[in-house]
């Protein structure tokens, strides 16, 4: 009984943060300019690549570029969702929509909770109407259907939530556009000490690891690496859906649940940070 | 209806509010009054719980004030209102009426029904942007009225308004009366409140000074002014 009336609110609070966000002239904007983006991205698609002198069969092409365009709309994306995120809480109290929903029988968390599904829902639709493009372009165009692009990009949306969240947060912290700073700040990090990573485990960097005796002071960074919230590593457990690449052991899912353990975290600090709140 | 417990609100060093205690029973209709600063909004935000006291309970039909349940059949006008400028006031007052569970046609009459009371008839669907302040106020009020409230809170509601704009509001929220709704009230045209009140409060830096009925307060031959600035200055 309890859930049941609890929901209504939180579902009219979702419906008006994406009504309020999509009728913006920014967000109609950015969403034009990604799909031109994606839309160009079918030049890249046809032509002659070669590889170590051997040219690559078309089916290749299709999946290696539909793979670095997926990469591309997962960070866009997220760089959006960010953007859109920072001023969620401060446009609700400026245009009086903060006060106006809570000096109704409407509890906080339900108000939290509505704005962060709202942004999520909303850029995960984003991101998904994207991919959707790619998937379009490469099905009737291409002839290459890949339904695990579409499974790809729902997966990928564990990210998107990280970075409403931590937005939504450090907006209640700082100054919004510090809030967006820091978040991609975060995700940029994430995204280089994988890089980093993948450079460390090959054959040459073993090797000058090994004499340079520093294995062990690495230690700390290994362990800083591993709590880092893996948002590039979640994107690319995504990104392996594409073209199946195969499960590769419970070390495939660790980002999935590190970036869903700082889900909770910060979705926890977020619900109290808000509780103690005061509404102007 | 109301009832405030030693309330106590500090922000850091500045007492808002100081132990302050008084109640407010089911059908009055009480005036908070005070100079600026003197702690009338706090009170305010402290019952709808947007603000928590440092100190003391408040509790609103005798649920305390953090339980969102205490707000259900609540009007609430708030002092420097602000509607979204995309929104027509026909859809603002639409929202608040979705947001109170009320289904869609009894939002339609309720909408209907409160746009003609606060006089508004031939404007609810322009855009809130095209609207003078007094008409903002004035969607406000009729926001405050969806869901046939049992409470209005009401802080400065007509700040915004010209002369006829006051005695409307005044001439609606006397015909609430024989509704039996409780009435709280905020506000500094302190010849209204004499007109619309039975009861008042007059707190100063935070403190309660008086709380009794309009008439105690009042002396004959004097005014609610008179009593207010002699209160104030000391």
């Amino acid at each position: 009984m309890r859930t049941s009336k609890a929901l209504p609110p939180i579902i009219r609070i979702i419906k008006y943060t994406i009504i309020d966000e999509v009728r913006q002239k920014s967000f109609i904007i950015m969403f034009v300019i990604c799909a031109i983006f994606v839309f160009l991205m079918r030049g890249c698609y046809q032509g002659n690549y070669m590889v170590n002198g051997q040219l690559l069969d078309a089916g290749t092409v299709v999946k290696t570029v539909s793979k670095v365009t997926f990469h591309v709309i997962g960070v866009s994306v997220m760089l959006i969702a960010a953007l859109f995120s920072m001023r969620v809480f401060k446009r609700d109290r400026d245009n009086g929509m903060q006060s106006c929903i809570l000096s109704k029988p409407i509890a906080r968390w339900q108000y939290v909770i509505g704005k962060i599904i709202g942004m999520w829902a909303l850029s995960v639709l984003f991101m998904f109407t994207l991919h959707s493009i790619v998937f379009l372009i490469s099905s009737i165009s291409l002839k290459v259907i890949m339904p695990e692009y579409l499974a790809a990009s729902l997966l990928c949306s564990f990210n998107l939530l990280f970075v409403v969240i931590a937005v939504l947060l450090l907006s209640l912290l700082m100054a919004d556009i510090v809030a967006f700073l820091c978040v991609m700040g975060i995700g940029v990090v994430s995204f280089v000490a994988d890089g980093i990573s993948a450079i460390s485990h090959s054959q040459v960097a073993q090797a000058m690891l090994q004499q340079s005796g520093s294995q062990s002071d690495l230690t700390g960074w290994k362990v800083i690496y591993f709590l880092w919230p893996k948002l590039s590593g979640t994107q690319q457990v995504a990104s392996s859906f594409i073209g199946i690449e195969g499960f590769q052991g419970l070390e495939s899912v660790y980002p999935l649940i590190n970036v869903l353990i700082y889900v909770l975290i910060l979705g926890a600090l977020l619900f109290w940070r808000f509780r103690n709140k005061d509404i102007i | 209806m109301i009832e405030l417990n030693s309330v106590t609100k500090r922000y850091d060093s500045l007492v808002a509010v100081d132990n302050v205690s008084f109640s407010i029973k089911p059908g009055e209709y009480f005036a908070l009054l005070g100079p600026n600063g003197a702690g009338k909004t706090t009170i305010v935000k402290m019952l709808l719980d947007f603000t928590r006291p440092t100190t003391g309970s408040l509790s609103l039909k005798g649920l305390t004030s953090i339980n969102a349940a205490c707000r259900t059949a609540v009007g609430y006008l708030s002092e420097n209102l602000h509607i979204p400028p995309y929104l027509s006031g026909w859809q603002y007052l639409q929202r608040c009426a979705e947001l109170l569970d009320i289904s869609r046609s009894d939002a339609v009459d309720q909408c209907r029904r409160i746009v003609e009371l606060i006089g508004m008839q031939g404007r609810e669907y322009n855009k809130v942007k095209t609207y003078s302040k007094g008409m903002n106020q004035r969607f406000g009020l009729g926001a405050a009225l969806i869901g046939n409230p049992k409470l209005l809170i009401l802080d400065e509601p007509t700040a915004a308004l010209d002369p006829i704009g006051i005695r409307e509001i005044r001439q609606l929220l006397e015909s609430f009366k024989n509704q039996g709704m409780t009435i709280f009230l905020n506000s500094h045209l302190l010849s209204e409140v004499e007109k619309i009140c039975d009861t008042a409060a007059i707190i100063n830096h935070g403190k309660l000074l008086v709380k009794d009925t309009i008439s105690t307060i009042v002396k004959e031959g004097d005014t609610l002014e008179d009593v207010f600035i002699r209160l104030v200055k000391g």
